[in-house]
């Protein structure tokens, strides 16, 4: 369960967030969408303690993320791309991820193979190509076999067999009640496996629901992304 | 930054570990100091050992294995300087932005949201490495200038003073890390800390010269525990051996807070 | 056009976009500034701690006492422009934009080489200003901190007076503090990558070299050493010139093998 209230955050004189609010629920998988610069990175900064807000709260199972006591084992997240320095190997990366939870190195095996990165395991984060980048990414979000998942456009540079796998991911971890909270550009995959919609705009929330309400009197979900997040660029 | 935001400092600094051990920087610089000191150290026992075969008898006192290990001390601070730098700036270095970009910052905060935990567990570290290489780098430059010599030179300096001496070397260089360590919290990059701690190191140092100036300059951190690399590169001036040593502990616990304070407030 | 021709163009078209992105880079201009404002700094400094000593020293007397203190300025103006490209994915544009990897290390070399001279003639410039400034000031004011220093004391007009022979000292400084550059710019092309080539470089000017040079005479032929003999008293073995020679030695060796790894070399680093 994510619960962001009233979020607001300030750079010098630009407001990025604007008392941002909403839920992201067990059981369901809530996509985060808005175009470039519309404050989607900036809420999940703040959400995982990367940042501070200049006011309201952003909460995890009840509690903002810095007071949680073994973080990984709550929330697996991955913000544009790994995050991993690039002259370690990929195993040598997630081992000293495992370590600062005691997570045994079995489990960064497990991980490895799960996200399809067994043959990479030894190469250099350097070395790899966006697809298994954001792989290594996914895998040290799963490590701690967290309840909730927030992924910053976790499809980006996977193909297709990929983007199939982590479809499946996604849909069973909340049918098994996990949350997943994910930012996406991509709209034909996001219809294909969010069931609510949060949609941001200059800092606003301008939508937020089940899909088909969100979506209700449109053609399709890309048609009603642009007239929701165009209304604001022209009140602008 | 509760107290008890959670994962256990052991484990964090056994994560802070092995991020370093695996970090190729890290290796080479421990490398670069322990073989570079000992290259010095032979080539300086090669030139005394003449000096000896000469027969240059009378021609001052003759210098002792230990001294002439110690002539590569400078080294080993930049060595030093090198390590509190990577140890921090690696976090926020851009993984190759093919595999996705990202810094690795993100994947440590997220992992370890306390911060204060986290800069000491670094500063933890940094200075068990540190402080191992120099012993190595001190023990290998002493084995090499003793193998040189061989019986050409007496042994002047006495064990207590030895193992006086190398703590000494040992605790300037692990106090240099952590300040640049601290330095490289502030900055984010390392290229600042590295051009100046590593200058301000050298010979060149912008605080011997501006001790010339003032004599407040002593109490500069580098300047303060130059005594305790024991005498050989010491400038007249200055406080003395021990209580340089704690001038410097201060300086760099300062740094130390002033980073832990920055680092716990702003964004990653 | 010739075939000479066409690479001439090519080259002076590829120099003048990498002068322009070293223009455009914050870090390279401010690096520059910085090391004007300490070479500035530090001549001050010692011509007053001099002054203030009781000696009256000469503008070339002081430049050549502190010019070893912005050397390592001078290694990061060199070190940058190559090492920038490494720091994102911008090598990758790089090379499309010039394929012909001979003219784009060319023109790197070139473009460097125009900051460079730049940063060394403004430092040298404000070496001499912060001489003038600094004996003057200690000759009319008391010494910080110092007790019993109260008395202001006349530095004589020694300070500002600038001979021929003076002039030579201060162009050779100012060499030298190009040919560290150009050294930390061939480094660069070896090693690509901004943290070890700069680490390489400042260890073996600024501490490496000063060590081996109090251990052994055959420290002359290291490359900063050798530079150094452009303003520094003269040496048994190299003179001025032959200083320069090897430490230009040093630096096509060390810039050769840089070049022949990037002609060879994937653009992925």
């Amino acid at each position: 369960m994510i619960q962001i209230d009233d979020l607001t955050k300030r750079r010098g004189p630009r407001t990025v967030l604007d008392r941002v609010s909403f839920t992201a629920e067990p059981g369901q998988v809530t996509a985060f969408l808005g175009p470039n610069g519309a404050g989607k990175s900036s809420t999940l900064r703040i959400l995982l303690g990367l940042d501070r807000p200049d006011g309201g709260t952003a909460r995890v199972a009840g509690v903002p993320y810095r007071r949680l006591r073994y973080p990984l084992r709550t929330v697996g997240s991955m913000l544009d791309g790994p995050g991993a320095h690039r002259s370690r190997t990929a195993r040598d990366h997630l081992r000293w991820v495992a370590r600062t939870h005691g997570i045994p190195v079995r489990r960064v095996d497990e991980v490895l193979a799960q996200v399809g990165l067994a043959e990479a395991a030894r190469v250099r984060v350097g070395r790899l190509s966006l697809g298994t980048g954001q792989r290594l990414g996914l895998a040290a979000a799963l490590l701690g076999e967290p309840e909730v998942l927030v992924l910053d456009e976790p499809v980006n540079g996977l193909d297709p067999d990929g983007i199939r796998w982590i479809r499946d991911l996604l849909r069973a971890h909340a049918d098994a009640g996990g949350t997943v909270l994910l930012s996406s550009h991509l709209m034909g995959e996001v219809a294909g496996v969010a069931d609510d919609l949060v949609v941001i705009a200059d800092g606003r929330i301008v939508a937020a629901g089940p899909l088909d309400r969100v979506t209700a009197g449109y053609r399709s979900l890309e048609d009603a992304f642009f007239a929701l997040t165009a209304s604001r660029e022209v009140a602008r | 930054m509760t107290p008890r935001a959670g994962v256990r400092f052991r484990d964090l600094a056994a994560a802070e570990l092995r991020k370093a051990v695996t970090l190729p920087a890290v290796r080479a610089a421990v490398l670069g100091t322990v073989a570079g000191s000992a290259g010095l150290a032979a080539l300086n026992a090669v030139g005394a050992r003449g000096a000896l075969g000469a027969g240059a008898a009378g021609a001052g006192p003759v210098p002792s294995a230990f001294d002439i290990a110690y002539t590569a001390a400078p080294l080993g601070a930049a060595g030093a300087v090198v390590l509190g730098v990577v140890a921090m700036s690696s976090e926020y270095a851009a993984s190759s932005a093919d595999a996705g970009g990202g810094r690795q910052v993100t994947a440590t905060l997220t992992a370890a949201p306390g911060r204060l935990g986290v800069l000491g567990a670094k500063a933890l570290v940094v200075a068990l490495v540190v402080a191992t290489t120099a012993v190595l780098a001190i023990g290998a430059c002493r084995a090499v200038a003793t193998l040189v010599l061989g019986d050409a030179a007496a042994e002047a300096v006495g064990l207590r003073e030895a193992v006086l001496r190398t703590a000494g070397a040992a605790l300037y260089w692990t106090l240099t890390a952590l300040i640049a360590l601290a330095v490289t919290v502030l900055t984010r990059g390392g290229t600042l800390p590295l051009v100046l701690l590593v200058a301000n190191g050298s010979l060149v140092s912008f605080s011997l010269l501006l001790s010339r100036v003032t004599p407040w300059a002593y109490w500069l951190p580098d300047l303060a525990g130059r005594r305790l690399y024991g005498g050989l590169t010491t400038v007249p001036g200055g406080p003395d051996a021990v209580t340089g040593a704690w001038v410097m502990t201060a300086w760099t616990a300062a740094l130390l807070a002033v980073a832990g304070l920055v680092l716990a407030r702003r964004d990653a | 056009m010739r075939p000479g021709q066409v690479t001439a163009v090519h080259l002076a078209r590829t120099t003048a976009a990498e002068l322009s992105k070293l223009r455009t880079l914050p870090a390279v201009g401010l690096t520059a500034a910085a090391t004007v404002v300490a070479g500035g700094t530090v001549a001050a400094l010692a011509a007053s701690s001099a002054v203030a000593g009781g000696a009256s020293p000469t503008a070339a007397g002081v430049v050549t006492e502190v010019v070893r203190f912005v050397q390592a300025g001078m290694v990061l103006v060199g070190v940058l422009p190559v090492a920038h490209e490494s720091a994102g994915t911008q090598l990758r544009t790089t090379f499309a934009a010039v394929p012909r990897r001979a003219v784009l290390v060319a023109a790197k070399t070139l473009a460097a080489l125009v900051a460079l001279v730049f940063t060394a003639a403004g430092t040298v410039c404000a070496m001499v200003g912060g001489a003038v400034v600094g004996s003057a000031m200690a000759a009319t004011a008391p010494a910080w901190g110092v007790p019993g220093e109260t008395e202001p004391r006349w530095a004589g007009p020694g300070a500002v007076v600038v001979s021929g022979e003076d002039l030579g000292r201060l162009a050779g400084a100012a060499v030298f503090l190009v040919l560290v550059g150009v050294l930390a710019h061939a480094v660069a092309l070896l090693l690509r990558e901004l943290v070890p080539a700069l680490v390489t470089t400042l260890g073996l000017v600024l501490i490496v070299s000063p060590l081996l040079g109090s251990l052994t005479e055959h420290a002359r032929w290291l490359p900063d050493r050798a530079a150094a003999l452009l303003w520094a008293p003269a040496d048994p073995v190299l003179g001025p010139a032959d200083g320069a020679l090897v430490a230009t030695a040093w630096v096509l060796v060390v810039g050769a093998s840089g070049g022949i790894r990037l002609l060879s070399s994937d653009a992925a680093g």
